[in-house]
């Protein structure tokens, strides 16, 4: 009796344990783009006196999360207004933000992603949720990204803010 | 006569009180709170912590809150009611209060909020401003939502239309 109450709580653990194991070794593509998110929230944290140099090799690897020709467009009505096209402009724009937002951090949550049924294009949305230096409340913004395979990598062609309230 | 009992295990009413008669029975009684409150946490009262300074004086900053998102499956949203709006999912959701209904249009005229060119009873707003917007449509599956704190420039003071389904539930407390 015992033994068979052992076995069961072993199974019931084991299953979760290689479950998991089953996702590390085959991860859906959906797993590949959420990762990929998460390496991009990560990358464009801004670390308190950050160095020149990690300030460049960082903007760099922001930009490497995007495709060449990638577009980010952000509207924010009454605010600010600006279109990004390019992995260069990108790559511009992310050094001069590090220079000036010392201690930016950025999380992606409530990320859902559907990949397109021929697995080469995928749309992912979610609550950016930032916090600025100086800043106490954190700025959230609902967001849309688009992205394309390019030799077997995922990255981004396209981001927009959504106007969740308009 | 009688055993010693060991001095140092806990009283028999003390073993019976943390996992009852039967610990088999206690373990499935755990189980189905635990499952209940997960449930009751995720479909039917969210539990929310309120950040910033929107909803002020109505909702304090860091107040905890619940969010009942069985309320509008009775009835549909009202006027007046504060409720949550999703961005891309629940954990980060926008709290405001239903100001404009379907097909009625919102306005700002000296701070005072205008629904079909007529002014509308904000006991709520304590802090008196100087908005001023020409009238919006609010479209048929539309809520106009604004939060009580107008002291914040209209600008800064994320509001506006959203789609009923965006409206996850109605501020319990």
């Amino acid at each position: 009796m015992n033994g068979r109450i052992l076995r069961t709580i072993l199974l019931v653990a084991l299953l979760p344990l290689g479950l998991w194991g089953w996702r590390v070794l085959h991860p859906s593509q959906e797993h590949l783009i959420q990762k990929a998110l998460a390496g991009l929230a990560r990358t464009a944290c801004v670390p308190a006196n950050e160095a020149q140099l990690s300030k460049l090799a960082n903007a760099q690897k922001v930009a490497s999360f995007f495709a060449t020709d990638a577009e980010i467009n952000v509207d924010l009505p009454g605010r600010f207004s600006q279109t990004i096209n390019g992995r260069d402009e990108i790559q511009e724009k992310a050094l001069g933000a590090r220079a000036v937002l010392n201690g930016f951090t950025v999380e992606f949550v409530d990320v859902g992603v559907t990949v397109a049924p021929d697995g080469q294009s995928a749309v992912a949305r979610l609550t950016a949720k930032a916090n600025f230096p100086g800043d106490s409340v954190p700025q959230v913004e609902e967001l849309k990204i688009n992205f394309k395979k390019v030799e077997g990598d995922w990255l981004i062609q396209h981001a927009e803010n959504v106007k969740t309230l308009h | 006569m009688g055993t010693e009992g060991d001095a140092s295990a806990p009283p028999n009413w003390a073993v019976r009180a943390l996992i009852g008669r039967n610990p088999r029975v206690t373990l499935v009684r755990m189980a189905i709170w635990v499952l209940a409150l997960v449930v009751m946490a995720r479909f039917v009262l969210i539990p929310i912590r309120v950040v910033g300074i929107s909803m002020m004086p109505t909702y304090a900053e860091n107040r905890v809150n619940f969010v009942n998102c069985l309320v509008y499956h009775v009835h549909p949203p009202q006027r007046g009611d504060v409720v949550s709006i999703r961005l891309a999912g629940n954990h980060v959701m926008y709290c405001k209060r239903i100001v404009g209904l379907p097909g009625e249009t919102v306005a700002f005229h000296e701070g005072r909020l205008l629904i079909n060119g007529q002014p509308l009873d904000e006991p709520y707003v304590k802090n008196p401003c100087s908005w001023e917007h020409e009238p919006i449509p609010v479209g048929q599956d539309e809520y106009y939502v604004v939060g009580d704190n107008r002291l914040m420039g209209f600008l800064d003071h994320e509001q506006g239309r959203t789609s009923r389904d965006r409206i996850v539930g109605k501020l319990l407390l």
